[in-house]
């Protein structure tokens, strides 16, 4: 009954792994050269170097195989749905198996398992950013990567603002929502049987109470930023400053590196 | 009804890097019609505890009784089940969602398949039972209620069920001690009226020792003591190694003991406000020239 639980996003496990320790921004711009580099590679090889690439940061991060591929558990379907379209649609080769005009061929085989590793990577890869970087840091992150466009009247402010608040209370809401089901469950609402507008009736029990909360917080929040002096972000200093490290220039450097390995690999 | 913990232990995020161990092997036994005090430090497990009383949490191992139902780690409940037992969650009044006080207190009632007539009925007498008029509330919004008055019709819309067992996690908890007593006085005399067995959380051992004739003593998701008010004070230093302590009266008690001769003392069962001023006047009265040394 849990929702927190079962909530699949990668939630940040906090620790103090050499991932972890990463400056965010240096893990952001990494999901954007890793989605370059799966693009990149094309046969076989170079997807076993980028498998392997991800299972080494997963090690790295310290946190258990088994919580991380939970992660995946929402694309799942997806991915089971693209093998099958691609397996199905894509013509070429030699013919496997043929079923009245249904016909599995090898191109399409290749292409089918192709995009779905390329899929599960970037899948797995972001989720390690979200699993090992704190909201803050990433909003933090985000925020500095996009100031130059501030410039040019992008609020970026603002938008990181309110992804922080959104990452922030996402866990909240969550939790607070388990709680109102439990509540009304133990009020006799029965969420199984019934017809469409008992369930619907039964919704707005869940959500009244649900948007009544998250207003209340959000008013409450308002005011204690206002309170802490709160004016924008224009001026504002911070009490954390995001800094590159020795370990951010590793990281580039073997970013480098991936990308010489896959271009040379790479049919 | 009588309900009885074996063993029973509740895991939190089972297998996820946020693993909690909220309650270890915790077995209790409470017959039919007790008033049970659950105390505890803040994240003992009361809350964990209490919400397998009505099925919302199944134990990741152990087993529970309630009546005749049995809960087992892998037993599906059906519905009718929670209306055994009403649970009032801690700060209830942030389940009310109808347009007037009358729909929401009836809400209960109505998925018990009432009436309509007989759910507001239920409602009337629910919300009379905790101090409210229902003439005066019926048509009012709950959003527009106060604090106070919020949390009584949450409480009301539990007590329309009208269950045989009651669970009350901290029903007290922010409200003014006028309000606080009002409202468990209220729960006491429908305990007693109807025969309930009735669960009450909190952290005041003056309100546990006051309603309850059974006490659970939690912490860190074990419960640490359990007895008679009695039994459970008579074990101060326990209590103290676990952040309580014992109420009032009993401190008083033993302060003046402590000053008295052997045979002077004053028996710590009288815990119990009321009683232990009666029994103070009446020991004045008997022999006006009791002696307390300052
Ligand atoms: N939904 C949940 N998911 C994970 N852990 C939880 C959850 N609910 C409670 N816990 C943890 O289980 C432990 C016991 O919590 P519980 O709510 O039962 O405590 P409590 O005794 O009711 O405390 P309080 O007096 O503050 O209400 C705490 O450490 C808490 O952090
Ligand atoms: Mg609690």
């Amino acid at each position: 009954m849990n929702l927190l639980q079962n909530f699949p996003i990668g939630q940040y496990v906090p620790g103090h792994s050499f991932i972890h320790r990463l400056d965010p921004r240096c893990k952001l711009l990494y999901v954007l050269i890793f989605a370059v580099l799966v693009f990149m590679a094309n046969d076989g090889l170079s997807y076993a170097i980028l498998a392997l690439f991800t299972l080494l940061i997963m090690k790295g991060s310290s946190i258990s195989y088994r919580y991380i591929l939970r992660g995946l558990k929402p694309v799942w379907f997806l991915l089971a749905l693209t093998f099958l379209l691609h397996v199905l649609m894509t013509k070429g080769g030699t013919v496997y198996l043929a079923w009245g005009w249904l016909t599995v061929e090898a191109e399409g085989v290749r292409q089918a398992v192709f995009i779905s590793v390329r899929l599960a990577l970037l899948a797995l890869f972001s989720s390690l950013l979200t699993l090992t970087t704190s909201p803050l840091e990433l909003a933090d992150g985000l925020e500095r990567l996009l100031h130059p466009l501030s410039r040019v009247g992008v609020p970026v402010h603002e938008i990181a603002l309110m992804l922080t608040i959104a990452l922030r209370f996402i866990p909240t809401l969550l939790d607070e929502t388990d709680k109102i089901i439990k509540a009304q469950a133990s009020r006799g609402i029965d969420f199984e049987t019934g017809g469409l507008w008992k369930r619907l009736r039964n919704l707005v029990a869940i959500v009244v109470p649900l948007f009544v909360s998250a207003f209340r917080r959000a008013e409450e929040l308002a005011l204690a930023m206002e309170a802490r002096g709160y004016r924008g972000g224009e001026g504002r200093t911070k009490l954390r400053q995001l800094r590159f490290t020795w370990r951010d220039l590793l990281a580039f450097g073997i970013a480098l590196i991936l990308f010489a390995v896959i271009g040379w690999v790479r049919r | 009804m009588p309900i009885i913990f074996e063993q029973v232990t509740h895991i939190y995020g089972a297998g996820t890097p946020f693993e909690k161990e909220a309650l270890s092997a915790v077995s209790f036994a409470i017959p039919d019609e007790a008033f049970v005090g659950i105390i505890g430090q803040t994240g003992s497990g009361k809350s964990t505890l209490v919400q397998h009383l009505n099925g919302l949490l199944k134990p990741t191992r152990g087993r529970i009784q309630v009546g005749d139902w049995q809960i087992e780690p892998s037993s599906r409940l059906p519905a009718e089940f929670r209306s055994n037992v009403g649970l009032v969650f801690q700060y209830p009044e942030h389940q009310l969602f109808e347009e007037t006080v009358a729909k929401d207190v009836a809400f209960g009632p109505r998925n018990l398949g009432l009436s309509e007539e007989a759910a507001l009925l239920r409602a009337k007498e629910a919300l009379e039972t905790v101090g409210l008029s229902y003439d005066e509330l019926k048509d009012r919004s709950p959003f527009h209620l106060s604090g106070g008055q919020m949390r009584r019709v949450a409480l009301a819309g539990v007590l329309a069920m009208q269950s045989k067992v009651l669970v009350l996690d901290e029903p007290t908890a922010g409200l003014d001690p006028a309000g606080r007593k009002e409202i468990l006085e209220a729960i006491y005399r429908i305990h007693r009226e109807r025969k309930l067995t009735t669960f009450l959380v909190t952290h005041s051992m003056e309100e546990a020792s006051r309603y309850a004739d059974f006490l659970l003593v939690m912490a860190e998701g074990k419960v640490v003591l359990q007895g008679t008010p009695a039994e459970v004070f008579a074990e101060e230093e326990l209590l103290r190694h676990h952040a309580l302590a014992v109420p009032q009266t009993v401190e008083l008690i033993q302060q003046i003991n402590a000053s008295l001769p052997g045979e002077q003392q004053i028996p710590v069962t009288l815990f119990r406000e009321e009683e232990l001023q009666d029994y103070l006047l009446h020991r004045l009265r008997q022999t006006r020239a009791v002696i307390i040394p300052e």
